[in-house]
């Protein structure tokens, strides 16, 4: 398999966005027409699993499975104290949900947007036969409040589809019946997370619920859901077209695939590309982004937004995977798969309290260690801003990363303190 | 079905949390956020035990057979430590002062996992310096004092977060306001409470952040003031209530002489149910013109629960006290009695 495989950007810049025809012309909607007509939904979830996709909002969940566990649910058949709030939009009674999560907030991050902007067809397809794969009658696409452009264009393509017939009742005269919405949040960081984001589709505070139980089991209205991220969705048709095999065999065997990534910080071609799972990260920065810009010194990379783990210079080797840890080589996990280029020019303090004030604006407030300790790494980093720090906060910088690391209700606070972690125990920080 | 817990075996019961059997068998887990039966948010997170070596919430850990749980470790209690001394720096800690003083549940953690060597600026505190006035500056966090209600006060300053009046308001009046190190818990907009008024929240407020509103320095005049005749109604349940907030009650020092002690020079007590009232106004006129008192002398104090009354005292009440309020008193009258404190001549 070659490097020069485009599963998702292979049409981008060659078709218009808005015309649902140039789409169709390209073979688009075709892997919707094999699912409906020649496939039923094990054997499109059978092939999404024997493909070994896995999130790609950063978790790198397997997708099949996940697609599995709620096609095995009943609606509703799990017997939780889940209190379930009716709305009068919605009576959760038989129902399952498929929610696409656009929520793309991650610092660096916007190959979700850059999706709906080239090509947001791919995008419905794929959500489109996720749903009925899984027995759905609704999808939700979650849009980050701040994505209005790409909002209108998700508007356009979905009627346009709607006229088409490819959802909507009796789809393409079949038996398949599919409601579409876009919901759009607040911008919240937050909302990402699966279960604040189910929170904030059923009008409550956006912060994350107690699991179990899952949203597989009792999500959205209490209803199984499965939730998907929009790179991940795409890459959908691409597999119910080709088959599950022979995306397998593309890039890393653990997490295989094509995945984009976001280059930016001191390289000399910014952007997005798309590059097999597996690459390393010199190769991305080398060969993809054109090297390290003209009179910069590398310093080190940060690897998946602002909470991703930071690279030096021997660590380039890395691997871009999601399984961290199984194979020989030395992997990294590619989270959402940006990566920041930072240069011995950047002043580390200036980027500490930039990491840390993100954390402390994006954190719910939900549990004690997110709320309190995020603040107060933003107020210690601002203190430490000329490189000198007492006694007192070094102490206290090590005891909030320790609580952030084994206390947080949810991902976000485990989260939050580890490019600090890292800058302390790679000497990039003077600590 | 049978759990180990700490290496000793306990018998648990399905749908049982870890928290619920450990609360059973006497085995101590600190909670600020899980009170009773009521909904379990795990937002505090001290109630961390360890389960196959991994911290977890013990309000949220459902038993299941041969689970082996930690209650007690260097990890727990470094989490535990950690955690408390965040919210510490986030409560405003003016104990002396405090309302809730000794009987605050934030305070007696601090004290058990001794929280003495203190790591963060507090951000709630008052301002002495120019030094502190510049990091406050920063370090500024959203207060809101409301005192306009009629019956309950509410003083940010001294809150924790930890949702207990959220999940237990039966009209849903509070939530969470903004977000992040922000929040504050408060109503939709910041508006004045209006409510029933029932008084749950302040009775599961685990700090001074909602409190019984009352002109405290009046009320202790108006006792000490011989001039004045003041009259304690017991409503009809309160006694087991006062007991409950007073651990000190014994057969010889019961209720009444310890409200005698307090200024009270009569007490009645309600019998039956609403007739609270009808006495109030027997009070005020039938018993004032029988003793040769003057009315407006007679002082009386409605000590009961019902402190949405507070809302609408009528033509002859004049205070209502509830359990809390009276337990206050009568702790800070022991402590001057004592001697503990000294009254400044």
């Amino acid at each position: 398999m070659t490097d020069n495989l485009k599963v998702l950007t292979k049409y981008w810049g060659k078709i218009n966005p808005l015309r649902i025809e140039d789409y169709i012309c390209v073979g688009g909607y075709m892997a919707l027409e094999k699912f409906i007509f020649k496939m039923n939904p094990e054997e499109a979830i059978l092939e999404i699993k024997k493909s070994g996709l896995r999130g790609r909002g950063g978790a790198g969940f397997p997708t099949g499975d996940k697609l599995e566990m709620v096609a095995r649910n009943s609606p509703c058949g799990v017997n939780f104290d889940y209190k379930i709030i009716p709305t009068s939009r919605d009576t959760p009674q038989g129902k399952k949900y498929f929610i696409c999560n656009l929520e793309e907030s991650e610092p660096g991050t916007y190959k979700d947007r850059l999706i709906v902007d080239n090509n947001p067809h791919l995008l419905l397809e794929g959500i489109i036969i996720s749903a009925l794969s899984i027995e759905a009658k609704k999808a939700y696409i979650y849009i980050n409040g701040n994505y209005e452009k790409q909002k209108e264009i998700l508007e356009i393509a979905i009627s346009q589809a709607k006229e088409k017939k490819y959802w909507g009742e009796n789809i393409l005269g079949s038996n398949y019946n599919l409601e579409i919405e876009i919901y759009s949040g607040a911008g919240a960081y937050i909302c990402g997370e699966e279960t604040a984001l189910i929170n904030s589709i059923e009008s409550n505070r956006g912060e994350p619920k107690i699991r179990p139980p899952f949203p597989t089991e009792a999500g959205l209205f209490g209803c199984p859901t499965a939730v998907s991220n929009t790179e991940t969705i795409s890459n959908i048709p691409w597999i119910i077209s080709n088959g599950g095999e022979r995306f397998a065999r593309i890039g890393s065997k653990n997490s295989p695939g094509t995945k984009l990534f976001i280059l930016s910080g001191a390289v000399a071609k910014p952007g997005i590309y798309e590059a097999p799972t597996g690459i390393n990260v010199r190769k991305l920065i080398d060969q993809y982004a054109g090297g390290i810009k003209k009179g910069k010194e590398f310093w080190f990379a940060q690897i998946g937004g602002a909470c991703g783990k930071l690279l030096l210079e021997k660590e380039l080797k890395a691997k871009m995977e999601f399984c961290v840890g199984t194979g020989r080589d030395l992997s990294v996990q590619m989270g959402s798969g940006s990566i920041l280029v930072v240069d011995k020019s950047v002043n580390i303090h200036d980027l500490l309290i930039s990491w840390t004030d993100f954390f402390r604006r994006e954190s719910c407030g939900k549990c004690v260690p997110c709320r309190e300790g995020t603040f107060r790494l933003w107020e210690i980093a601002k203190r430490f801003r000329d490189g000198k720090i007492s006694d007192r906060d070094k102490t206290a910088v090590e005891d909030i990363l320790w609580t952030l690391d084994n206390t947080t209700f949810c991902p976000l606070g485990k989260f939050a303190g580890t490019a600090f972690r890292d800058a302390i125990t790679k000497n990039i920080l003077t600590f | 079905m049978d759990i180990k817990i700490n290496n000793k075996i306990y018998e648990a019961k399905e749908n049982e949390t870890v928290l619920d059997v450990c609360r059973r068998e006497g085995i101590r887990i600190p909670t600020l956020c899980a009170f009773e039966d009521l909904l379990r948010g795990a937002v505090c997170r001290l109630c961390l035990v360890e389960i196959g070596g991994r911290l977890t919430t013990s309000c949220t850990a459902k038993v299941c057979e041969g689970l082996e749980v930690i209650t007690e470790s260097e990890d727990i209690n470094k989490a535990r430590r950690i955690n408390l001394e965040l919210l510490w720096a986030d409560h405003a800690g003016k104990c002396a002062t405090c309302k809730k003083n000794l009987m605050c549940e934030l305070q007696k953690l601090a004290l058990e996992y001794k929280i003495e060597n203190f790591h963060f600026i507090p951000r709630k505190g008052e301002i002495t310096g120019q030094e502190e006035l510049d990091l406050i500056r920063d370090n500024w966090s959203r207060v809101v004092v409301e005192n306009e209600n009629p019956c309950i006060s509410r003083n940010s300053e001294l809150c924790i977060e930890c949702r207990r009046c959220i999940n237990i308001c039966p009209e849903k009046k509070f939530g969470f306001n903004h977000r992040g190190s922000a929040v504050v818990v408060g109503t939709p907009y910041e508006k004045v409470l209006d409510c029933s008024f029932c008084g749950k929240c302040i009775e599961v407020c685990p700090t001074g952040a909602l409190t019984d509103k009352n002109d405290y320095v009046k009320i202790i005049d108006d006792l000490d003031n011989l001039e004045k005749f003041s009259v304690a109604v017991l409503d009809i349940d309160i006694k087991e209530k006062i007991k409950k907030q007073l651990t000190d009650i014994t057969p010889e020092k019961n209720l009444k002489k310890l409200l005698t002690e307090l200024g009270f020079e009569k007490i009645v007590e309600v019998e039956k149910e609403n007739l609270e009232d009808e006495i109030i106004r027997k009070i005020k006129i039938e018993y004032a013109k029988h003793e040769k008192i003057n009315p407006d002398n007679i002082v009386i104090f409605f000590i009961s629960s019902k402190i949405y009354k507070k809302k609408n005292l009528g033509k002859y009440l004049d205070y209502v006290l509830s359990e809390r309020e009276v337990a206050r008193l009568v702790r800070n009258k022991e402590k001057i009695g004592k001697g503990k404190i000294h009254p400044i001549k």
